[in-house]
């Protein structure tokens, strides 16, 4: 009991002294600007598809779902202004990170692991690579800044989605909607849900990473190591959204 | 470096459209708090401004043109509100506008609503001040309706008291109402009157063929007459004569009627006697 204490709690030791070591080489040089772009188009680029089809879909069934409430209450003409804030604050950024979390995390989980497996990670560091700030840097960076951005097409896909649900049962026109949209929206909504993500974005690197680099030897770990990252990401990525919202509530 | 540039510029425009979608809609945002673009400001004195707040919307003729930027009290009784105001309204309005507040719809925000004044040409400088109309506060119209209500109260107790004595009460009013006796005493009573002034207005009409009145009556058509000669006069003389003919035959019909009222009196007199036998006799 009290050894399995101790393991849980090195663990999260281990795991926190990996993240500050993010910090420290991140302005270490050398700069890998090439491996950091193409993570940036893998993670970023490719992740865009899934983002854009789950944030249409997000936006028509929010619309249609809250679409009865709001008619009983004969308030029918906020519902772009609803539709969008639940989106921008909400939904966007904890639908994509989970996205994220399930494609980017378990993905590089699994890279890692299987270099960390087949030693290629030591062999790294032999010939004066610091697979660190090749491997791990570029990617929680690249996750960094490309989660944001993928949140901001979610966000648009969202409220085109959105448009479409309304037309199903109504007739508004497009330019209309979106000033229905911008009068309901304030700084207020998208900035602290924009850091927000931010912080997603490095979680979701930082745990795949992990779990990844401290792989243990053999073939089955790469598997325990790439699930273990999707779950630990998505789970983190909750705690987050509760502790920024927690803390955008107290202070705004 | 082909294979590169394969996916850098996808990467660049995936995150070109990305910024840029975040850039608008800030801008657009910040568009509609009157961030950007030329403003104005203008203040204005309330005694109190219930529950105004900033960020709210400032109206006028019914469009937003504006919010309220700051609420401060400058001393005990009177708060100074600043609002920013788009620069393309400015012409519109003048320096004897009047601000106001009130709300919108029946669980909105509140509103500032600035109404234009009748006579200034002068449109409003930077930094103006504009005066402002008191909005009606709930606790001055519970005020004026605590007022009536109390006026309602004493009046209500008065007819309470009416309404008793009329039931209760022995006045002449109340027997009146209460007491069949009473209401048929009154209606002789009325019925007497109304034979009595019967007779009276026949001794008028005996007293005007009387002979010491009839001068004086008489005196009377006689000028009437004149007015109408006078009127006549104007007219072609062909009608004067016949007016003159007219007036002749009416003086001769005029003293045969004089003959049957003499009669009439007679019979009359006799009749108002009678009643006022019977009279007597109830």
């Amino acid at each position: 009991m009290i050894l399995s204490l101790k393991n849980t709690f090195e663990q999260i030791g281990n795991a926190t002294v990996f993240a500050k070591r993010f910090f420290k080489e991140v302005f270490i040089p050398p700069y890998e600007v090439k491996e950091f772009l193409k993570q940036c188009y893998y993670i970023g680029y490719k992740s865009l598809p899934l983002v854009a089809i789950t944030g249409f879909i997000m936006g028509l069934v929010l619309t249609l779902q809250s679409r009865p409430t709001l008619v009983k209450f004969g308030a029918e003409s906020w519902l772009p202004g609803m539709v969008a804030l639940s989106l921008i604050r909400e939904i966007a950024p904890v639908i994509t990170a989970l996205i994220c979390a399930g494609k980017i995390s378990s993905g590089i989980g699994a890279e890692l692991g299987s270099m960390k497996v087949t030693e290629q990670i030591d062999a790294m560091e032999v010939s004066a690579i610091n697979p660190y700030n090749y491997l791990v840097v570029t990617r929680i960076l690249a996750c960094t800044l490309m989660v944001p951005i993928l949140v901001f097409f979610a966000d648009a896909i969202g409220i085109i989605g959105g448009y479409v649900g309304i037309n199903i049962h109504g007739d508004v026109n497009f330019y209309r909607y979106l000033t229905q949209i911008i009068q309901s929206l304030e700084f207020l909504d998208v900035i602290p849900a924009t850091i927000k993500t931010f912080f997603f974005g490095y979680f979701i690197g930082m745990i795949g990473c992990y779990k990844g680099f401290n792989a243990s030897n053999g073939t089955e770990s790469v598997g325990r190591a790439a699930n273990s990252a999707v779950v630990t990401a998505s789970l983190s990525i909750f705690i987050i959204d509760m502790v920024a919202v927690q803390i955008t509530d107290l202070f705004f | 470096m082909e294979k590169q540039s394969g996916y850098t510029w996808k990467l660049g425009m995936f995150v070109t459209i990305g910024l840029l979608l975040f850039i608008m809609a800030i801008y657009f945002i910040g568009k509609q708090k009157n961030l950007f673009g030329s403003t104005f400001n203008i203040t204005s004195q309330f005694k109190t401004v219930s529950g105004l707040e900033v960020g709210n919307n400032v109206r006028f003729s019914g469009i937003n043109i504006g919010t309220v930027e700051e609420i401060r009290l400058i001393n005990d009784s009177s708060v100074v509100v600043s609002m920013v105001i788009k620069d393309e309204v400015r012409e519109f309005i003048k320096t004897d506008a009047r601000a106001s507040i009130g709300s919108d719809g029946l669980m909105g925000d509140k509103v500032l609503t600035i109404s234009p004044g009748m006579k200034s040409q002068k449109s409003v400088e930077n930094n103006g001040a504009i005066a402002s109309i008191d909005g009606v506060e709930m606790a001055d119209l519970m005020k004026s309706v605590k007022k009536s209500v109390d006026n309602i109260g004493v009046i209500s107790d008065e007819l309470a008291i009416f309404s008793h004595s009329m039931n209760n009460g022995n006045g002449a009013l109340a027997r009146l109402v209460r007491d069949d006796k009473m209401a048929n005493s009154v209606s002789n009573t009325l019925s007497n009157l109304e034979s009595g002034t019967k007779g009276f207005s026949e001794n008028m009409e005996a007293a005007k063929s009387n002979f010491l009145f009839r001068g004086y009556f008489k005196k009377k058509e006689k000028e009437k007459e004149k007015k109408q000669e006078e009127l006549k006069e104007k007219k072609e003389e062909q009608q004067e004569k016949a007016a003159k003919e007219k007036e002749a035959k009416a003086k001769e019909e005029k003293e045969k009627q004089e003959k049957a009222k003499e009669e009439k009196e007679k019979q009359e007199k006799q009749k108002a006697e009678d009643a006022k036998k019977d009279a007597e006799k109830k």
